[in-house]
């Protein structure tokens, strides 16, 4: 133990010295752990939570923007058929009261093309019986005037029947 | 044996261009305790309390340049402590092992900074004076803090104490001589028998190993500290052995030592890196049975 202690003093040992050497030594321990472990761990640990925190949030965001994005796309193929579907279905309506109004346009001009025909013909038959009038009133006044006598009722019948038929032939 | 120790020290320490001991400012009361080593271990202390305030006073989770460099060395520093003794027992050996890194190391480097050793009281009268400087002082103002063993063997004891925590804590007492005198490898029968006293014996061999760890660890690191230290005074020096002229000794004092100051630097690092890594390793030894079987 001698030529320890002897050892040591040549090295400078002494339990004053060594014992401040150690005080020193713990004071750089506290200063450590109290100002840099504690706080560093404590931010260290804060930034992980709140990185943490943001990857969650990403990750939520990002499933929420996916949803988002299927129930559009979902939306919009379903608005797309239901307008497919209402465009077919104008058109068929269309082509079908267009269909429904030819139809109708067409009877309308036969119904009147009918009724002008009708018309032509009734006039047509009127202006004939006026004209067979006329005729046979001009035809007997015309054979009165030659013949110089008045007509009978007899004649004047024969004569419209006979210029009636002259006229319709 | 010890005696010519004694003697072949005593002539060393007469060689050697530092004295191997801290020097007190005042010989004699109640200061002739302050030597310049444990002046400047509070130096170093004052430094490592500025910097770390500086890093984490208004820590925030955007960090400015100081409170990067601090988390950065904090973070570094614990990936290195668990990867060696493990994540269980990471969170209880680093802050020990992170404050011998950082005081080492600065207090390692602090002793290159021009001044330390040069700048003192009284000045050996056969150096010749220059632009009003002398020569090498006899109680230099600063000497570096880890070239003193009372501070690298308190250092030492601090560390095995809690060494000897942890370790009764991960391992208990129980594993702890079972992992130390017990047979190893799963052996039975009678080669086991043949065997527990040869194992019992490398036991005792490992307790004194264990108990010589204080000294090594000390030793180690004092001694290249202050090995360094003399290297730089010799070459600082070395003009007026060669017989230099006023201004070649002027000149070869700065530039001769310049390559050996960069190999302190990295010896600065080295031996602070040394010391925490053997005393992670020595914890990782005694606990990592431990951490294996369960």
């Amino acid at each position: 133990m001698d030529q320890i202690g002897e050892i040591l003093s040549n090295l400078g040992v002494t339990w004053p010295k060594f014992i401040a050497q150690i005080i020193i030594f713990l004071m750089v321990y506290t200063i450590l752990k109290k100002f840099a472990f504690g706080p560093i761990t404590a931010i260290l640990e804060e930034r992980r939570k709140r990185i943490e925190d943001t990857e969650a949030d990403r990750a939520k965001i990002k499933k929420q923007l996916a949803d988002s994005e299927s129930l559009a796309a979902e939306k919009v193929a379903e608005a797309n058929e239901t307008a497919a579907r209402m465009i077919s279905e104008a058109r068929e309506s269309a082509a079908a009261l267009g269909e429904k109004e030819k139809q109708r346009a067409t009877q309308e001009a036969q119904d009147i093309i009918a009724k002008a025909h009708e018309a032509t013909k009734r006039e047509r038959e009127q202006q004939l019986a006026s004209l067979k009038k006329d005729f046979g009133k001009l035809v007997i006044e015309a054979t009165g005037k030659v013949t110089g006598k008045v007509l009978s009722d007899e004649d004047q019948k024969t004569i419209n029947k006979e210029t009636a038929a002259e006229l319709a032939s | 044996m010890f005696s010519s120790l004694g003697d072949s020290s005593a002539a060393l320490f007469q060689l050697a261009a530092v004295s191997i001991t801290a020097q007190p400012y005042i010989e004699s009361g109640f200061l002739a305790s302050l030597t310049n080593s444990i002046f400047v271990a509070l130096v170093v202390m004052a430094l490592i309390y500025f910097v770390v305030r500086a890093g984490t006073r208004r820590a925030s989770l955007i960090p400015g340049p100081v409170q990067n460099g601090v988390e950065f060395i904090f973070e570094f520093l614990y990936d290195q402590v668990e990867q060696v003794v493990g994540p269980k027992v990471a969170p209880r050996a680093f802050p020990l092992l992170c404050t011998i890194f950082v005081y080492v190391l600065v207090a390692n480097w602090f002793g290159l900074l021009p001044g330390v050793g040069t700048i003192g009281i009284g000045h050996d009268g056969d150096r010749m004076p220059f632009m009003g400087l002398a020569g090498e002082p006899e109680i230099p103002l600063l000497r570096p803090a880890t070239a003193d063993v009372n501070l690298t063997l308190g250092m030492a004891l601090c560390f095995m104490i809690v060494w000897f925590y942890i370790t009764m804590r991960e391992a208990g007492p129980i594993e702890f001589l079972k992992h130390t005198f017990a047979p190893k490898g799963g052996l039975t029968g009678f080669i086991n028998v043949i065997l527990v006293p040869i194992f019992f014996f490398v036991g005792i061999i490992e307790v004194i190993s264990i108990l010589f760890r204080p000294v090594s660890l000390s030793l180690r690191l004092f001694g290249n500290i202050f090995a360094g230290e003399n290297l730089l005074h010799a070459m600082s020096s070395l003009g007026e052995q060669f017989g230099l002229g006023t201004v070649g000794q002027f000149i070869s004092s700065i530039v001769l030592p310049l390559p050996f100051y960069f190999m302190e630097l990295l010896v600065g690092v080295l031996q602070a890196t040394v010391f925490a890594l053997l005393c992670a390793v020595y914890i990782q030894l005694s606990t990592a049975h431990d951490e294996e079987e369960h």
